[in-house]
């Protein structure tokens, strides 16, 4: 079984909080630089840049397409697909139920860069990525299995925008298949033991929005291939595949 | 202030007729808030929240805080889960088409207090 570290939340500079550096090119030499073998694209709201991220990466680094989903309660969930389209899809749904973006909108939270593999700009974003959802938590892990993807809860040690601090406890019918903790916890501290009681796996992610932040956390996916197939088995700790802390 | 009292003066819908035990509980303190980790960490026992919040952790929470009843704001409507799930913990669900503010400003003139007052 084969090592691949990964951090499976990185903005692009389609979100709208996150820095305009963060192109598709460079994002993947960041992310090699730091030895990451695997990283998911995670834009709130959209998958619209997964694909350039990909084309950008080629064979020399695994990019899984994903998405952070803001639920009607505002927590934020990481959404994981085992491919470009299927994501593609699910953003679909996703944008149908958000409203558009206006002047003070931009002036506040900032543009929604749609980028090509070589980090020019395609087209601005006009859906309000940074708004809430219509859809409950409940709801979004519906959306996201359907569409054969993965729902992790995003950032679940943090007090904004994650299920505990939004939800008060723990949703643990909503049928999530991993938690996310973030790089403000450190991996293998009592701190992050606390939260390994949803017997559900933990992931360490970056939840990056500049470049600098890459890699900051990983998981350490025990693997025989970095792939979403081969990830979704160590989530569940098939087939001897496992995740672990760095 | 009696909850059936409150539920007149205000106007309020009540989702749990089936919930009789609460009706002649007095209320003295109230909680608004739609963060329900916060609910959890600071709303007085025995007491009414107010909140938008409509997900079903909001009578888990209710009940591990042992509040009376909750109102919420806007005329949001809670689902027949959490209907059945606040029956069996005894917690009165009321729904007002009013927001937070004017229902809490309400609450106060009658008397219903927050944590410090």
């Amino acid at each position: 079984m084969n090592v691949c570290a990964a951090d499976l939340h990185v903005h692009t500079a389609l979100s709208p909080c996150a820095d305009n550096g963060m192109t598709p090119p460079a994002i993947v030499q960041w992310a090699l630089a730091e030895g990451l073998g695997m990283i998911a694209v995670c834009d709130h709201n959209s998958a619209r840049n997964a694909a350039a991220v990909q084309d950008a990466a080629g064979t020399r680094l695994a990019v899984l397409a994903g998405m952070e989903i803001t639920t009607v309660e505002e927590c934020h969930v990481v959404a994981l697909f085992p491919d470009a389209e299927a994501a593609q899809a699910a953003s679909a749904e996703v944008g149908a139920t958000l409203g558009q973006v206006d002047d003070g909108y931009k002036e506040f939270f900032g543009e929604q860069h749609v980028l090509a593999a070589d980090g020019s700009e395609r087209a601005r974003e006009t859906l309000a990525l940074a708004t809430a959802t219509t859809l409950d938590v409940e709801a979004v892990v519906r959306l996201v299995h359907g569409h054969g993807g993965l729902a992790i809860a995003a950032h679940i040690d943090r007090r904004s925008f994650g299920v505990i601090g939004q939800l008060g406890l723990f949703p643990a019918d909503a049928g999530f298949d991993a938690v996310e903790l973030s790089r403000h916890v450190a991996p293998g501290s009592p701190d992050a033991a606390e939260f390994a009681v949803h017997s559900l796996p933990l992931v360490h992610s970056s939840d990056a929005h500049y470049l600098t932040d890459i890699g900051a956390v990983h998981t350490v996916v025990h693997c025989e291939r970095p792939t979403f197939a081969e990830l979704a088995l160590a989530l569940a700790g098939a087939h001897g595949r496992s995740v672990g802390d760095a | 202030m009696k909850l059936e009292d409150i539920a007149r003066e205000l106007g309020l819908t009540e989702l749990t007729p089936e919930v009789t035990g609460n009706r002649q509980a007095e209320i003295e303190r109230g909680y608004a808030s739609d963060l329900l980790s916060d609910v959890l960490a600071h709303a007085p026992e025995g007491s009414v929240l107010v909140t938008l919040q409509v997900h079903l952790n909001v009578i888990a929470v209710a009940s591990h805080a042992e509040l009376a009843a909750v109102i919420f704001a806007g005329d949001r409507r809670p689902d027949d889960d959490m209907r059945a799930k606040a029956i069996a913990e005894g917690i009165s669900l009321l729904v007002s088409p009013a927001d937070t503010f004017d229902i809490v400003g309400r609450l106060y003139a009658m008397g219903v207090k927050g944590n410090h007052a």
